[in-house]
């Protein structure tokens, strides 16, 4: 039954619907926005359950997949080339999605992490309908993210992201929203334009192939699709792999070089990398909670999951040429977050630098180009985004009930909202990786898989361990532990709603941490493509 | 014969963790309840214990393992399992018996407090922790659990969180044993890229290291594995440079300095030591390293305990102290030495907390100036607390004196030189233990409370009684004529270092430390102060603990707090400069370009001309160029 | 030969003073009548080249005679703006003409 419907379509679409209807509805009162946005927020992560537990690994990226041409655009017919026959060229769009071993763990990331965050969004307090309505677009571009096989298609999912977050972030945010709107905007517009352009490198030459000849002479076609690309990749008769004169569409050395570089940029920014970084320190301390649970949660994630979908897998010589780079940046990343964590005076941006020194993890797994770090990378995404989802749910509840995030302000708050602060503390210590809750699965394979490459920077970069344990508990502790101001008494706990989310995130967190094989399994076959190629590429 | 129970040795930390989970789930509501409940699945995790211990010891010798696949990345994969070994016998004994006499005992300690179901909760988790510490078949299960009883070691020291002692005392004690814990991590990733097929269960670690298989792995990584094991193994039991968390750490309920500070956690580097001591064994500079810092400690922390005035932080410099002794018993080759002081040392190191703490309960301060002569008010405690102090200090028949006597007999044979240092720790360890004695249970009260003290309840004074008990007979598991244990946890006979000279010369130190006590503190024939008038340079040093803190704060604390201001100006300044800068640099662009539009048609022309004359010149300058 | 070279040299002087007075003057009917003289200066030119040209035609003089007719369409059309502008700034002075700006 499941081979039958478009599963992947609906749940990219399902909440775009959800976003249209809310159109229609009264929104005088926040009743029927919030009601359509759980329903539409829930559909989604139903299905990709699903999807979880019909998922067979060896099947890679076959399963479930959709295709279909959507824009055939001709380009001039004409003689071109030394053979001088009549050639047109075509352009074509393709709509492919597909799933595989990484993109499904961040399918269900991004459904759990949206409920959450749609369920804690209790705390928004104005223009429901715009606000879920663009929370439900939001969505639909990162399903889209994860889910699409194509680059143009790619691309034009992550641009939709980032129009509903502007808004939320402009709209919804504290007293900085607009400027850190704005800026969010044009750093990650600046990203795509050189995502754009990279891919625009790959589709005129990888994505270049010859089709079956007709009548009216030879046909070409200029394609995204990620399979197609894939496949010229590994084919030493396709136009991109033959260097000769004149060949136009032959994919040398320096444009791979070129199309690399500036795919680092593009999800190093989203990453993101040291020093691309200043942009989301403004995202995290002006956006309302709500909106960082997603961006933190899972729209950095985007950026992995780039960076490893076509960084690592189309370009793998240039990587893996590159990988004491992305190493020693992993390790800038790790130590340099970490050390400003331990120097701020307000929580939100003591996680905006963890996310940092986290994210420096994840390039380490990614630089170790082998199964184990890979894995750890997948994880340590995965792990992380649950985690920061759920501190700043207990942010975004403690602010409700304090009005400050400051460090020196706050205190002691074990005693007035225990409930909260317990969930503070689990949060803080799967965050500086304590076994039995995911952080630690995560940091461990990627450090794991590192080591056999890299021993000194892995053992430079472990050091990131006890500084996260530093700030974490420097800024947890300060918080919940110590005598209580006395302006704290009498504050309410966590309510349902409040508490529902941070109860199913730490349970996630917890089952994760214990039994990391029920992610690991599916990211089985995930990398034998690339693995295989790497081998190749070394062997010959 | 196999094994019939030892099939369900994981049931000993299931009890526990039910008891932890029900806790969780329903604390508020439990209260009184769940503290008893917590203590019933101690006590049946300790009676499966005995059991297994028992078969264990009529017999049925071979291992049992068994468990699951945890996590299978291609190729690889890492299963989770227990052993049970004659070594995780004694320790499941070791462990459940003292936590549940604390379970008890903080029946009585923690009555009335709001958050009792809170703190039988994390007992609970600890004891199922250090459980499945003992248990775990391979290195990476024991760092986890190595970092589950960490973490809970600093719920229950910051358990009165709203004091800002416990709340520094809990992080530093986290802290500290994070770094060693990365040594251990990394010794962790060594190990599995060094090792054939990345094992990391402790029988393939015996084999490889085993000598007769010499050469799989090289001497220098094998140096550098067992140094980072002991790394960590050193942040665990507080062994002299990561030492400083232990003291502090007792800002904790007085049982929970009982069960994990003395008994049990401080005790895991040690068990560590003892697991990978094959790895230990193939490295000389290691075996070396490990005597030498155990012996440094032992005689470094003994001083401190001398001067010092809160009764738990002598006891807390005496743990440290008697965790270099057995560390020191592992440099020099002796692990049943090292594993029956551990042995003992539960026993009446619990004992004489447990001891402390009702003594605190009694007189609610713990300066030991303000209090003296609780001997014929707290006739339980005092007798109970005598014993333990003179089983720490050595004194025989108790059964300090023969795990220590092993040690030092051990350290004869190996090194002489270490068997000095360890004779003068033992003369220092008497003696603070007898000024702690004297001071607390003589003379005449000094404090406010002192008058009115009253002994504490049954429940709190039956752990004592049991205690004290075991530290007189536990000793007798290995005597110099009577190597039982060494052989049952070996499987072999040791070769036996019994001498008469160390026998006799521990004994001395005992005896003299001791009565030098008796003579300063009760007899009054040397002034207390003699030292302090004389030599005040010395007892401030002594007081100040040789300023370690304070050398930390300086080498570390500091640095990275200004590294961290630092890299925060760098950070808003220059790297958010730079993008400040090129969002300036294009906002300035535009700027003069609005100039330019003034809207002045004229501007525009000469603006057109001056382009033209530019391009003509630009040109026509190009022939000549 | 020289005979063209005197007069595109006129036609040059007349050109750079009416460009001048374009650029330079604020009275807008000043800059109206300095366009006259560029325009006449061009007329010079393609009058001069139909003459002593490489290749003489009468294209040039037609083009001229073209220009005069469009010169004062303009002429008119240009006053008929001033004389709204007038009407509307009470000025003539082109620095106030900056509407171009908003």
């Amino acid at each position: 039954m499941l081979k039958d419907i478009p599963v992947l379509s609906l749940i990219a679409l399902i909440p775009l619907a959800g976003a249209v209807l809310l159109l229609f509805l009264p929104g005088r009162r926040s009743t029927w926005p919030r009601g359509v946005a759980l329903a539409f927020t829930a559909i989604p992560l139903i299905l990709s359950a699903w999807l979880f537990a019909g998922y067979e690994p060896i099947l890679g990226g076959k399963a479930f997949a959709e295709h279909f041409t959507w824009l055939s655009i001709p380009l001039n017919a004409e003689a071109w080339g030394p053979d001088a026959a009549v050639a047109s060229y075509r352009l074509v769009f393709d709509y492919r999605l597909g799933i595989d071993g990484i993109s499904l763990p961040l399918v269900l990331l991004t459904g759990v992490v949206s409920l959450m965050a749609a369920i804690a969004s209790v705390h928004i307090r104005k223009r429901w309908k715009t606000y879920y309505a663009l929370f439900l677009l939001l969505q639909t571009g990162m399903y889209g993210v994860f889910l699409a096989r194509d680059l143009t298609l790619f691309f034009i999912f992550f641009e939709l992201t980032l129009i509903p977050m502007f808004f939320l972030i402009g709209i919804w945010g504290y007293f900085g929203r607009e400027k850190a709107a704005n800026r969010f905007l044009l750093y990650n517009g600046l990203g795509s334009a050189f995502m754009l352009f990279a891919f625009l490198i790959l589709i005129a030459t990888l994505g270049f192939s010859a089709e079956a000849a007709t009548a009216g002479g030879n046909a070409f076609s200029f394609t995204g699709d990620y399979e197609v690309l894939l496949a010229h990749l590994s084919d030493p008769n396709a136009p991109a792999n033959i260097a000769q004169p004149g060949n136009a569409m032959y994919l040398s050395d320096s444009l791979k070089w070129t199309a690399f570089v500036l795919l680092l940029i593009a999800f190093g920014i989203k990453l993101p990398i040291f020093p691309f970084h200043t942009w989301m320190l403004k995202v995290h301390t002006e956006a309302p909670p709500s909106v960082v649970m997603i961006h933190s949660g899972i729209l950095l994630k985007m950026g992995v999951y780039g960076l490893i979908r076509f960084g690592a897998f189309l370009l793998p010589e240039q990587l893996d040429a590159w990988a004491p780079v992305l190493a020693t940046l992993g390790v800038i990343n790790i130590l340099y977050g970490a050390v400003l964590a331990c120097a701020q005076k307000e929580f939100k941006l003591v996680l905006a630098y963890s996310s940092i020194s986290h994210m420096g993890i994840v390039l380490l797994g990614i630089a170790s180009l082998n199964e184990i770090g890979l894995q750890g990378a997948i994880y340590q995404a995965v792990s992380h985004g649950l985690i920061s989802a759920l501190l700043f749910l207990v942010v975004g509840t403690l602010y409700e009930r304090t009005g400050t995030t400051k460090l020196d302000e706050l205190g002691g708050l074990a005693r007035s909202v225990p409930f909260t602060a317990g969930i503070l503390l689990t949060a803080g210590l799967a965050s500086l990786g304590l076994p039995g809750l995911s952080g630690f699965v995560g940091e461990f394979l990627a450090f794991l898989g590192l080591f056999g490459s890299m021993k000194a920077l892995t053992a430079v970069g472990a050091l990131g361990v006890l500084l996260a344990a530093v700030y974490v508990l420097r800024s947890v502790l300060g918080i919940t532990f110590g005598p209580m101001p006395e302006r704290f008494i009498g504050m309410k706990d966590a309510r349902f709603v409040e508490a529902l989310p941070m109860v199913a995130l730490a349970a996630v967190i917890l089952v994760l941490g214990v039994y990391p094989s029920l992610l690991t399994d599916l990211m089985q076959h995930g990398f034998d493509g690339l693995l295989k190629q790497l081998s190749t590429k070394a062997g010959g | 014969m196999a094994t019939v129970f030892s099939p369900y040795a994981w049931l000993v930390p299931a009890f526990p963790f039910v008891a932890f989970a029900v806790l969780t789930a329903f604390g508020r509501s439990l209260s009184r309840t769940g503290a008893w409940l917590a203590t019933a699945g101690t006590f049946l995790s300790l009676v499966l214990s005995l059991v297994i211990a028992i078969e264990r010891m009529t017999g049925a010798a071979e291992d049992y393992r068994g468990g699951y696949e945890w996590l299978r990345i291609g190729d690889f994969s890492l299963p989770f399992g227990f052993e049970v070994t004659n070594l995780a016998a004694l320790m499941l004994v070791v462990v459940t018996l003292v936590a549940f006499l604390v379970n008890l005992y903080s029946l009585g300690y923690m009555k009335g407090d709001d958050r009792i179901s809170v703190f039988f909760a994390y007992v609970s988790l600890f004891t199922f922790s250090m459980l499945g510490l003992v248990l775990a078949d391979n290195l990476l299960l024991l760092y986890i659990f190595w970092e589950l009883v960490g973490v809970c070691s600093f719920l229950l020291v910051g358990f009165w969180y709203q004091k800002p002692e416990a709340k520094a005392a809990a992080k530093k004690a986290f802290i500290v044993t994070r770094i060693g814990d990365i040594g251990l991590l990394i010794a962790i990733l060594l190990l599995f890229w060094y090792m054939p097929d990345h094992a990391l269960d402790f029988v393939s670690l015996h084999n490889v290291f085993d000598p007769q298989n010499g050469g799989t792995i090289s001497l220098g990584i094998t140096t550098l594995i067992a140094l980072l094991i002991f790394l960590g193994a050193a942040g665990k039991s507080g062994q002299f440079p990561l030492h400083v968390w232990l003291p502090d750490a007792m800002e904790g309920p007085t049982p929970i300095s009982a069960l994990i500070h003395a008994a049990t956690m401080v005790a895991a580097g040690v068990f560590l030591v003892v697991r990978t001591f094959d790895v230990f064994e193939a490295s000389q500079a290691a075996m070396d390293t490990v005597a030498i810092i155990g012996a440094f400690t032992a005689i470094f922390a003994a001083t401190i305990g001398l001067a010092q005035n809160d009764i738990k932080r002598v006891l807390a410099y005496s743990t440290v102290s008697q965790l270099g002794y057995m560390m020191l018993a592992l440099g020099v080759g002796s692990v049943p030495g090292a594993m029956f002081h551990l042995f003992t040392h539960a026993f009446f190191k619990a004992l004489l907390f447990l001891g402390a703490g009702s003594v605190i309960h009694a007189v609610h301060t713990q300066d030991i100036r303000e209090m003296g002569g609780l001997g014929r008010r707290m006739k339980i405690t005092a007798w109970t607390f005598g014993i333990g102090a003179l089983s720490l200090s050595g004194i025989p028949p108790l059964a300090g004196f023969w795990s220590k006597d092993a040690i030092l007999a051990a350290a004869l044979a190996d090194r002489p030189w270490l068997f000095v240092v360890g004779a003068i720790a033992a003369f220092f360890t008497a003696l603070y233990m007898s000024r702690l004695f004297f001071l607390v249970f003589f003379g005449k009260p000094r404090g406010e409370h002192g008058a009115q003290a009253k002994e504490s309840p049954g429940v709190m004074t039956f752990p004592l009684l049991v205690l004290a008990a075991l530290a007189v007979v536990a000793g007798f598991a290995n005597t110099p004529w009577n190597g039982w244990l060494g052989q049952w946890l070996t499987g072999n006979a040791e070769a036996d270092h019994a001498s008469a000279l160390a026998i006799v010369v521990s004994v001395a130190v005992g005896l003299l430390g001791f009565y030098i006590g008796w003579l300063v503190y009760v007899k009054g024939a040397v002034r207390r102060d003699v030292l302090s008038s004389r030599l005040p340079g010395v007892v401030r040093l002594l007081e100040r603990k040789y300023y370690i803190d304070e050398l930390y704060a300086w080498l570390f604390v500091r640095p990275l707090r200004a590294l961290g201001d630092a890299l925060t100006a760098f950070d808003t300044h220059v790297v958010d400069g730079a993008v400040r800068l090129v969002g300036a640099a294009a906002n300035g662009i535009g700027k003069l370009n609005t100039r330019l539009q003034n809207g002045q048609l004229q501007t525009y022309g000469l603006a057109g001309l001056l382009a033209l004359v530019v391009l003509v010149v630009a040109i026509a300058g190009r022939r000549f160029w | 030969m020289s005979m063209l070279a005197s007069y595109l040299t006129l036609a040059a002087v007349l050109f750079c003073i009416g460009f001048y007075g374009v650029l330079t003057k604020r009275n807008a009917i000043i800059v109206l009548l300095s366009i006259e003289l560029m325009l006449n200066a061009v007329n010079l030119n393609l009058v001069a080249f139909s003459k002593y040209g490489v290749n003489p035609a009468l294209t040039g003089q037609i083009f001229s005679l073209f220009t005069m007719t469009v010169a004062a369409a303009e002429a008119a059309v240009g006053i008929a703006v001033l004389i709204v502008l007038y009407r509307s700034k009470a000025t003539v002075n082109a620095d106030e003409f900056d509407e171009l700006r908003r």
